[in-house]
């Protein structure tokens, strides 16, 4: 190297060493502060401890703005929950058992009053003049007693179905069987809200006990309620608890699927049209005597197969012996006559 | 496809204020009015349109009260705003307007709502003079003078109302 950029170096040397004492002179103190924040930044306790002073208001606020968060937790939730199921299954429990109290009393009513209603009807033809006519059917037809009740009565037909907002009796969607219907659906679910608010107002029913079932002549009208909303049906005829236990699945289903939808409802129904096909498929019916149409069953006999006598049979051979009777009668008071 | 957004909005007034007979002629009715002596409450329908937008007012015109202890609150329940009918020709029914006004607020929050002063076709007979309403408005309440027998601003008030509930 020459003398003279060794000279320079030297100069450069010179510089940087000034530059240094000129700058530990000037923010001597700023350094010694950012040195203190670099240490606090480093060490992962202190930040933890800043972190959670604000953690839950930062929470506070997030989950406030948009439901990110609750996005981003669910799969550690998820896990969360498997884990302490797999820890102690029992502490879970305790803490649903408020809610599953009552869902399992609700199942159980509900398919104890499915039974009831079957027995109910056959009871109720069992000894009635229609109730012969049908044990005389049932004699030639070969199938057991309560079937045949079933058969005749259990005729029905779903006309409408109502999506109703509970809180504001709002109108989120509706179906009905035929194009006719009623003039203005929107109202009619108002009023229908209102009905149910009257009677709970006046009637001291308790909060968690709802309206189910509204019958009027022909009609009767079946109403299950969700936390957000409620699917009425208009029924007519007498329909059969595996309708209701349907009309609850559905409803369900709705629940679940439109809970975002239900959050921020606001008034507009639009979306709400993504869930017509649940009420659609409650529109159901069945026909006299001749079987299922849409989605019901009615039991068919298994047992053995129909003797195809008609009740034509019987009214002939009572005329018959009748008959022969009144001859018999007729012959015997010749003969007695003729005797003499 | 025009974008339609429902509302529930109630009808609240003292007594014989004549909510009923006001708004009879605009709104689309279905049910007869014994259900408001029945169960309190009778449900007409109210479509404003708002440029693109169609507003569906549901209104529960609630059966007149003298108090507020005899109202049924439960009826308010889920309603975006709210219509508060005063008789100008007699001052209490302002006093149980009022009454109304902050039992609904207590239960609904600060919702839209829209004080008419109807009968106001009854030149002369006024109870409640221009000095008061001012009052009312410099409480910020939006007011109206509505009448039934001339169908004076009804339309209007519906048509701000829904104005207020979309904005």
């Amino acid at each position: 190297m020459t003398e003279a950029s060794e000279k320079k170096q030297g100069m450069h040397g010179a510089l940087d060493d000034e530059l240094v004492n000129l700058r530990t002179l000037l923010v001597s103190p700023e350094q010694q502060e950012i040195a203190v924040l670099k240490e606090r930044l480093n060490d992962p306790d202190i930040r933890a401890e800043e972190l959670s002073r604000v953690l839950a208001e930062a929470i506070v606020i997030r989950a406030s703005k948009d439901k990110k968060l609750a996005q981003a937790l669910l799969p550690t939730i998820e896990l969360t929950i498997k884990d302490s199921v797999k820890k102690d299954p029992k502490f879970l429990a305790d803490a649903i058992f408020p809610v599953i109290g009552p869902a399992i009393r609700k199942a159980i009513s509900e398919s104890i009053r499915s039974m009831v209603q079957s027995i109910n009807e056959t009871m109720s033809y069992a000894f009635s003049w229609q109730g012969l006519k049908w044990r005389i059917e049932s004699i030639q037809t070969g199938r057991p007693f309560a079937e045949i009740v079933l058969l005749h009565t259990l005729i029905y037909s779903v006309e409408q179905v109502f999506l109703v907002h509970r809180e504001t009796g709002l109108l989120l969607q509706h179906v009905a069987a035929t194009e006719e219907g009623i003039k203005d659906v929107d109202m009619v679910s108002g009023m229908l809200t209102a009905i149910q608010d009257f009677v709970h107002d006046s009637f001291g029913v308790s909060e968690n006990q709802v309206l189910q079932s509204l019958n009027v002549g022909d009609y009767t009208i079946w109403v299950e309620q969700g936390p957000q909303v409620a699917l009425a049906a208009v029924i007519r005829g007498n329909p059969p608890e595996s309708l209701r236990a349907h009309m609850e699945e559905e409803l369900e289903k709705i629940e679940f699927e439109q809970r975002y939808c239900l959050q921020d409802f606001k008034g507009d129904v639009a979306p709400f049209a993504l869930s017509r096909h649940h009420l659609e498929s409650c529109l159901m019916q069945a026909k006299r005597g001749i079987g299922e149409a849409g989605k019901t069953t009615i039991p068919a006999s298994t047992a053995k197969p129909a003797r195809k006598r008609s009740a034509h049979d019987l009214i002939w051979l009572i005329i018959g012996a009748g008959i022969i009777s009144l001859l018999l009668i007729l012959g015997s008071v010749i003969f007695q006559v003729a005797g003499k | 496809m025009a974008e339609i957004v429902k509302k529930k909005v109630c009808m609240l007034g003292a007594f014989a204020v004549g909510k009923t007979s006001l708004i009879r002629r605009y709104v689309e009715n279905m049910f007869s009015e014994k259900y408001q002596t029945t169960i309190g409450v009778k449900v007409d329908k109210k479509t404003v349109q708002l440029g693109s937008k169609a507003v569906e007012l549901v209104l529960w015109d609630l059966a007149g009260k003298n108090g507020i202890s005899e109202m049924r609150t439960t009826y308010l329940r889920g309603a975006s705003g709210y219509l508060l009918v005063v008789d100008k020709t007699r001052l209490n029914t302002l006093e149980v307007g009022m009454d109304m006004h902050k039992m609904a607020q207590e239960i609904l929050g600060k919702v839209p709502c829209l004080l008419l002063f109807n009968k106001w076709d009854l030149e002369g007979k006024w109870d409640i003079d221009d000095a008061a309403i001012e009052k009312l408005q410099r409480d910020g309440f939006e007011t109206m003078k509505t009448s039934a027998k001339t169908g004076q601003s009804v339309n209007d008030a519906f048509e701000l109302l829904a104005r207020k509930l979309v904005e």
